[in-house]
Parts: C-alpha cells; structure tokens; sequence
C-alpha cells in the first residue's frame, strides 16, 4: 500500500481550539501564566498551562522517556505546556523513545534487539518526517530479529496478528490457518486478502484498519495511562488510518486535553527504563550509555518487584563517586538543599514537617548527603512519575 | 465452573490463619504447615517445563531423562494431561491459574485470573517470602506473579527473579566496573529509617524496605555466587532451576515455582531442543539432590514437573518442531508428581488437565483456589 506523503510540517497547521482558562497548574505549585498568544491564528496552540517542576518533569518523561537535564528546567519553567510540545513533539528524541518503546511492546530486546544500521536509522527518518509511523512498524516486522524471535509459521502468524490489529487469534481460526499457509509458501485468503507468503501476511496486517486502531489504543494507554473514550479514538483511528501522518497532531491534542491534565495529578509507575534514564539524569545530569543501560534495564526486568534491585543500582551510582555529589560541609543551606531534591526527585514542594526531618536528620552526625539522596531515590515515591 | 469441596475443618483452618497472618506474616507462616492433618508436605517446587515439550523427549526416551525418570518410578506420573495450544505465555500461566484464557504470545501484561501463589497467601495468611518463582523468559514472565483481579493481586503475589535478566554477565560487568555498593551502617541505617518515614509520613515505607533489603542483601550474594557463569545450552534453564535450588536450601520457602523456556529452540533445531531436554533433566537432578540431601526437605518437599504444552508430531523445514499442528503431541502432556504424600511408582493415564494442579496444589496445602477452572490430579495420594 502506498502511503501518501504530507509535508512534514503538518503538525504545526493543526488549528486548536482555546479551552481550560483558568485551570491551575495541576501539581499545585505553579501560579497560572496566560503566555501572550504570539503566534498567527492558523497555529495557535490551546491555552499555555504553566509548566512547574512535577509538570514538567511528567510531561518529559511521557514524551521522549527522560526527566529534564538540569539546564532544561531552567529553560521551560514557567513557560506553557504548548510550547514544550512544539518543542519536544515529533522530535528526534521523542521519536527515539518513541522506537524504544515499540520495540519492548513486540519484545524486540535483549538478544532479539536489531542492530542493523538501517533500522538504527528510522527514528532519524522519522524525526525528518521521511518516514511514517506505520513505515517504521512495518520495518520492525520485516527485520531478522522478529523472524527469529516469533519463530514457526503459528508463532509468527499468530503474534503478527495479535500485536499489530489486536485480533484474538483463536476467535479468528481460519485467518490464522490462512496466514500459516501463505508463510510456508501456500496461498490463503488472510483478513479478506489473498497472500502467498509471510511477507504479504505482514503487509495485510500492517496496513489493516484493525492496526490504526489497535495502535492508536495503545498509544494512548501508553501516553495518557488511562483508557481512550471509545468513539473519539474510533474516529481519531479513522482519520489515522487515512492519513498516516495525522499521527503527531493527534497526540498533540491528546496532550493538551484535560485528560492529560488530570494525568499530570495521578502518580503513574515508572518502567524499568524510565527509572533507569530518570536517575542517571537527575544523578549525573546525563542519560546512560546504551551500554549501561541495556544490562540494568535486563536485570531489573527480571524481577516482578524490581525495587530491591533498584535500590542496589541506586547505591551503585550514589557510591561509584560518578555523581556530583557536595561535601557536606559545601551545602551552607540544608534547607533550600532538601528543596531542591523534593522538587526534581519528587517534582513536588516538600511540607514543613518533610522539611523539618530532613534538615533534622541532615545534621546528624552519622547523615552523609548520599544518605539523603538515598533516602529520596529508594523512596516509593520516587519509583512513581 | 469446578469449585472444591474442602472439609469444613480445613476451610475453618484456612480462615484462621489467614487472619492469623493478617496480625503477623512470620508467625502465621511459622504454625501453617503441614496443613492437612497427616500430611508430610511443607514446600512444594513447581516445575513449569515449558518451551514446548513433547512427551516423545522425555518419558518415551528415558536416556534423557535419567533424573525425571527416577522420580517417577517414586511417584506418580500422569501420561495424559490435557493442555491447550494458547502460546507459551498464556498456556505457562494456565498452568498458575488453572483457566485456559487466550493470551498474547508477547502479551505483557498481567492476567486477570488470580494466580496459585495469590490463593494460597490470600488463604494462608503467607507471607511474601515463603513463595519464590524463578523464570527464564525475561520480562514477559514476571507476568506470573500476580493477577490484577479486585479480590487478590500485588499484595498477594510471589517473589519472581529470572535468572537470565538478573544474572546476565553485562550487568555482573557493570558492577564489577563501578564497584559493589558499600554497606551501611546501623547509625546511618537508623537515620535512613527516619528520612523514609518523613517522606508523606511513610511508616510503612521503613517497613516495606527492610523486606527489600533482605531480597536486596539475597541478589548482591547471588551475584557473586557463579550463578551469572552459567552459559551454554539452556543456560537460562539451569539459572532458574540453580537459583530455585538455592532459594530452597536458604530460605526453605513454601512454594518455589520455575519457569523454563529454552525448549522452544526446537522451532530452529531439534538437536538443540533435545540438548535442552537432557541439560535441563540434569539440573533438575541438582535440585532434587540438594532436597534429598536435606533431611528436613527431603521429608516434606513434593516436586510437580509438567510442560505447557507439547510441540509438533513432525519436523518442519528447518528439521525443528514448531508447536501449531493440534496433533496429539501438541495436546498432551505428561506430569510427574513426587513427594513424601505421593503414590509411588505409579502411572494414570486417565485424562488430567494442566489446569489441574492450582487446585491440587492449593488442596495439599489445605486451602481453595476458588475462581479456577481446573480440578485437581487424581489418584494422587497414597
């Protein structure tokens, strides 16, 4: 199928409507801002919502999977959740995480990752709006990494069908058997196209308008962690469907709603990768290399409860002497130290009475600062977002 | 729906401890068992042999399966169990819930049914630490701890490690590079215990991380213990079956589930899926030495070990076996039964069902699993 190309700038003549004046900055702690409307009616944005630090903070992590570096804060508190998306939507590393996550919903990781360059290239392509969603998923079912890792025709006929159209398999016997054929070489009538082999069932999949939806689905369950009202992401589907290239604008809208906003005051749990990327930015300031990462996001995936196992990655990096940590003696204002990490640990203000035990216990002769930061990255509250 | 009819007694027991475990895990934990009265079982090990397993491979080649076949000649084995072709992730755990329900083959998510290990700590009063399961599947399979069913769920569910992510040797590598973290402590330890609960006044927060630190302080040994040398054929196998095998002798937990996998090399090599059978065969003899060795294991552990399903009756292409042809070797299984309340050397080929053994294994330890869909393997007892 043949997919129609659309400039890649299409996102920005998405014509929103204004709504939600008034609305306070859902973590409480910034004051509402009404940015000046700047921008030519054809682009406006919905209303700006003044991003504060757990807004900010959340926003980062759904979009492209990282808490702000530090400069970043700097940069965007304050400012609207708009101009965030501008920013971060439909970019480079928005499409990077992007590819990250698909390739975990289809398992493609560990030894099943692909390594090809080629592959390694779409989230370029798609930052460059040289590729398309539906291309990139596409791509991933035709790489070796798939093959080998669904292998047999019901395996692999069975999860193309089920992880890209969300079909049940044993209520559609007959596609499934169909499908199977045509991948050892048979012909078959699969979803209602005659295929004659594994890469046309890929294709007839792919392409479904089963699969718009399906994606769509999981999109907003992974975006906005909740459930999609069902007729609006039936008629988003369709529009997808049509146009591949709708994909950004309907994010955007999902993130700017007042479902997102609601998100933002829901603590949502971190994956392992989140958690992962989160401490070393809030630690080091940076993101781990995909050598560190990779080992760490396995081995705490290997436990249902991975909170011992962070913990002991939480003491790995406080003691590795690779964080900036201060001497104690540096730190002249405890208070406005512990502050500082409520906001960019937890994204909240800490209470008087947080306060008061952690400046408390900062004093004690036995508190290291790496006791503290401790304290804040094993807590619960830091393995949620 | 199949429920079980328990004696009023045992039911009454059950109630009583649960409550008993709601005022305090340890010592609802330290009077449950033996649960039925003249039993010897305290602890069973649940051996999930799946990957696809044909029966052709192991009991109809006994030289592949030395170990196995020395069980069953002291226990029971059922040479005609029921299983249903619903991918190894849905069909591994019907298995845990005794209801087959179609599941995603890379599905990630939990199920909705609740698991064995939800029944018996709901019913039981068990604390978190007396079930352990250890996988070789990845993320996928942690999957099996818990349900996100209203009544049981998170604060019902095992401990699941998988051998192969935890102890992959990047991650050794990296702790080995930036070095092992350092101990803390009692004084710091105690301020440490005053920040969490300072944190949204958090007391449970302190009590929650003294149970991680134990599992914590468990891992950072295993780590060093050889466990991440394992490689080769089923490595991921024998890391599971390894670590149950020390889970056992260290914290003597009730239940220990293992999860295999390896098996479904098949799809590319029945040379290698064979390899998988016989490797696999021999650490489960491990496990079963380091039972028989143990006096007080010995005398109160059973041991049930069933694939998910079989594998195709033909080679396909590549000279391996996939797993879709509906055949009698797909659909059937065998499972074997050992421990000291069991039939020995025994075999029923009347038909059982995987989705047998949640209800069988709930009945041994005196409790129900109430919304499974299974029976229980008959003809067990001796």
């Amino acid at each position: 199928m043949k997919i129609p190309r659309t400039p890649p700038d299409s996102i920005q003549r998405v014509v929103h409507v204004d709504q939600g004046a008034g609305v306070q900055d859902p973590k409480g702690q910034g004051p509402e801002t009404q940015k000046p409307d700047t921008q030519e009616p054809s682009t406006r944005a919905r209303p700006a919502r003044a991003l504060a630090h757990g807004s900010l903070r959340t926003t980062f992590m759904d979009l492209i999977g990282r808490p702000p570096f530090a400069r970043e804060y700097e940069q965007w508190l304050g400012l609207g959740r708009d101009k965030l998306l501008d920013d971060l939507l439909g970019g480079e590393e928005f499409w990077g995480h992007w590819w990250s996550e698909q390739l975990y919903y289809f398992l493609l990781v560990d030894n099943f990752q692909p390594i090809a360059r080629a592959t390694k290239e779409i989230p370029g392509k798609l930052a460059e709006g040289r590729m398309d969603y539906r291309t990139a998923l596409h791509r991933i079912a035709l790489t070796s990494s798939f093959d080998q890792r669904n292998p047999g025709a019901d395996t692999f006929v069975t999860v193309v069908m089920e992880q890209f159209c969300g079909l049940v398999v044993q209520k559609n016997r007959r596609d499934l058997e169909s499908g199977k054929r045509a991948y050892d070489g048979g012909k078959g009538n699969f979803l209602g196209t005659l295929v004659n082999n594994q890469s046309e069932v890929i294709e007839v999949c792919v392409n479904h308008s089963k699969a718009s939806k399906h994606y769509l689905e999981r999109e907003y369950q992974r975006l906005m962690h909740g459930a999609p009202d069902k007729k609006v992401l039936a008629d988003q589907a369709r529009r997808l469907h049509r146009d591949t290239w709708k994909y950004l604008a309907t994010t955007r809208d999902w993130l700017l709603s007042e479902e997102y906003s609601q998100r933002l005051e829901r603590l949502e749990p971190k994956s392992n990768t989140l958690f992962l990327k989160g401490l070393f930015v809030d630690l080091l300031d940076r993101l781990p290399t995909e050598d560190e990462l990779e080992p760490m996001r396995t081995a705490l995936d290997g436990l249902a409860d991975p909170r011992p196992l962070r913990s002991v990655v939480v003491r790995l990096l406080l003691d590795s002497g690779r964080a900036k940590i201060p001497e104690k003696a540096a730190i002249t204002d405890p208070t406005r130290w512990v502050a500082e990490k409520f906001q960019r640990f937890l994204g909240r203000e800490a209470t008087p009475d947080e306060l008061r035990v952690f400046v408390g216990t900062f004093h004690a002769e036995d508190c290291r600062p790496e006791t503290i930061l401790y304290a804040f990255l094993s807590h619960p509250e830091y393995q949620k977002y | 729906m199949e429920t079980f009819n328990l004696h009023r007694r045992s039911l009454l027991r059950g109630a009583a401890l649960g409550a008993a475990g709601a005022l305090s895990p340890a010592l609802a934990g330290a009077h449950l068992l033996p649960l039925q009265k003249g039993r010897k079982t305290k602890r069973v090990v649940l051996v999930a042999f799946a990957g696809g397993v044909r029966t052709r491979e192991t009991f109809g080649t006994p030289d592949n399966i030395p170990n196995m076949r020395q069980m069953a000649d002291e226990g029971v084995l059922y040479t005609n169990v029921a299983t249903a072709n619903l991918g190894h992730f849905g069909a591994t755990m019907s298995i845990f819930t005794g209801i087959s329900e179609p599941r995603g083959i890379r599905e990630n998510a939990r199920g909705e049914d609740p698991t064995l290990f939800e029944y018996l700590r709901k019913g039981l009063g068990m604390p978190k630490e007396d079930i352990w399961v250890t996988t070789t599947g990845g993320a996928q399979q942690v999957n099996y701890s818990y349900s996100v069913h209203p009544e049981y769920g998170s604060k019902y569910g095992a401990n699941i490690l998988d051998g192969e992510g935890i102890f992959n040797a990047e991650f050794k590598q990296l702790l080995d590079t930036w070095g092992m973290p350092k101990s803390m402590g009692d004084k710091e330890k105690a301020l440490l215990d005053a920040l969490r609960k300072g944190v949204g006044g958090g007391v449970d927060a302190v009590r929650e991380a003294e149970r991680l630190a134990r599992v914590e302080d468990y891992i950072l040994k295993e780590l060093t213990q050889g466990t991440t040398d394992i490689t080769g054929a089923a490595a991921g196998d024998r890391k599971a079956l390894r670590l149950a095998r020390n889970l056992l002798s260290l914290f003597r937990p009730k239940v220990v589930g293992v999860v295999l996998q390896n098996a479904d090399v098949a799809h590319g090599s029945y040379n290698a899926y064979a390899e998988v059978v016989r490797q696999n065969d021999a650490a489960i003899g491990e496990l079963l030495s380091a039972i028989r060795e143990d006096e007080e294991l010995a005398a109160s552990t059973a041991v049930i070990v069933l694939p998910e399903f079989g594998r195709d009756r033909d080679l396909n292409s590549r000279r391996g076996l996939d797993h879709g042809d509906g055949s009698p070797d797909l659909r059937r299984v065998t499972c074997l039964a050992w421990g000291p309340d069991f039939k020995r050397g025994v075999e029923i080929d009347s038909q059982q069902r995987t989705t047998d053994v949640v209800g069988t294994v709930c009945e041994l330890f005196g409790t129900t699993a109430p919304l499974t869909r299974g029976g229980r393997l008959r003809g067990l007892y001796s």
